[in-house]
């Protein structure tokens, strides 16, 4: 066994840890969210990290308004990109739209 | 004659190299000569760079001005050419630049502001991934706990600094008033995003280094302890509750976790 003696034992940290979650126990919600993610918005090489099979990851679109790409926006506003054109802050060339899901448009040629 | 590969080289240096002269095999059509034509490409580039560290760094930039700023860009561009084509996280060291500059001497909390500001980006772009419960701990045989390690969140950063960077930023932002702030204040930042948002929170001295400990990989038991060294009568429960509502930890290393029950020294009955 070490010699050196340790501050910290095992059971000081069971008892602190034990202490932690029974005041923790009500979880903050996950900082309630005033932004979303809104997909097929962003420039090519703009786009947040996503992750998991077939996503991209932060920078690596390759296309003007990927559909699998996203970028965080203010909450509520993703659903104005495309459709409250009058603000040049929400507009998006043709008939796109932001979407709160992934989309099948505009992908890269594989 | 070079060849397309040996034009494309010797062009993507020129561009880089501040004096006038243009890559061999360069030519220019016309009165303006390729001398001139390129300085229009050697521009674009220091310019475009200069332009996305702007758009990193809009906090240093409103400190110092738009010339100051468009001149420590260039010098940044010139000296750290970046080495990805993303340029989300261009800027690592610029910090280190403003440090260097004598103008600097001024302002010498810019460094560290522009390295709140990065930290930033970095947690901004950083991997998705939901923290970790605090209750995840309660699974964990009270003998394992010492040595059990945290995987941190991938958007964690840590800073210190002996200014009081986060006050500065929080007065730089939109809205911020001129806030009067004691600039003797040190102040040590934990810069997460557990969520869609980023966020910077000020740490005590026990905390930051309780955190910073785990982040260089050390156990749990070692990481109480250089907090507690830190800061003598720390809560510990307090640090684990404050640990995981910042959202700081992902999981737990695995190494910790599959060796659980190896029957040690048998348990006296």
């Amino acid at each position: 066994m070490s010699k050196r003696t340790s501050v910290v034992s095992g059971t000081m940290l069971a008892g602190a840890v034990a202490l932690a979650v029974s005041s923790a126990l009500a979880p903050l919600p996950a900082s309630a969210g005033s932004k979303e993610k809104c997909f097929g918005i962003a420039l090519a090489g703009k786009n947040g990290c996503g992750v998991g099979g077939g996503t991209t990851c932060a920078g690596t679109s390759t296309v003007d308004y990927q559909g699998n790409a996203w970028k965080v926006v203010p909450k509520g506003e993703c659903v104005k990109y495309g459709v409250e054109e009058d603000n040049p802050e929400f507009e998006l060339p043709g008939d796109r739209v932001g979407s709160l899901t992934a989309l099948d448009r505009d992908l890269p040629e594989s | 004659m070079p060849s397309l590969a040996e034009l494309q080289d010797g062009f993507a240096a020129a561009v880089r190299r501040p004096e006038p002269d243009p890559p061999r095999g360069i030519t220019g059509r016309g009165d303006a000569g390729a001398g001139r034509r390129f300085g229009v490409y050697r521009n674009n580039h220091l310019a475009g760079l200069a332009g996305a560290l702007e758009m990193t760094f809009p906090v240093v930039r409103k400190l110092v001005g738009e010339e100051f700023f468009r001149a420590a860009a260039m010098d940044y561009v010139r000296r750290h050419p970046p080495r990805s084509p993303v340029l989300l996280l261009y800027g690592e060291r610029f910090g280190d630049l403003l440090d260097e500059l004598p103008a600097a001497g001024r302002y010498p909390y810019l460094g560290d502001v522009a390295r709140l500001e990065w930290s930033r980006i970095f947690a901004l772009n950083a991997r998705d991934t939901a923290p970790a419960e605090i209750r995840l701990l309660s699974g964990i045989p009270e003998p394992e706990l010492p040595g059990t390690r945290l995987i941190l969140h991938p958007s964690v950063r840590t800073l210190a600094s002996r200014w009081p960077v986060l006050a500065v930023w929080q007065d730089c932002q939109p809205g911020g008033g001129r806030a009067k702030i004691d600039m003797e204040r040190p102040e040590r930042l934990l810069v997460v995003r557990p969520d869609t948002e980023v966020v910077t929170h000020r740490l005590d001295g026990g905390s930051y280094a309780f955190i910073r400990s785990l982040a260089r990989g050390a156990a749990l038991g070692e990481a109480a302890e250089h907090a507690m060294a830190e800061e003598p009568g720390l809560d510990l429960s307090a640090q684990l509750v404050l640990l995981f509502n910042y959202g700081t930890v992902a999981g737990i290393a695995p190494a910790a976790v599959n060796k659980i029950p190896p029957d040690q020294k048998g348990t006296p009955s």
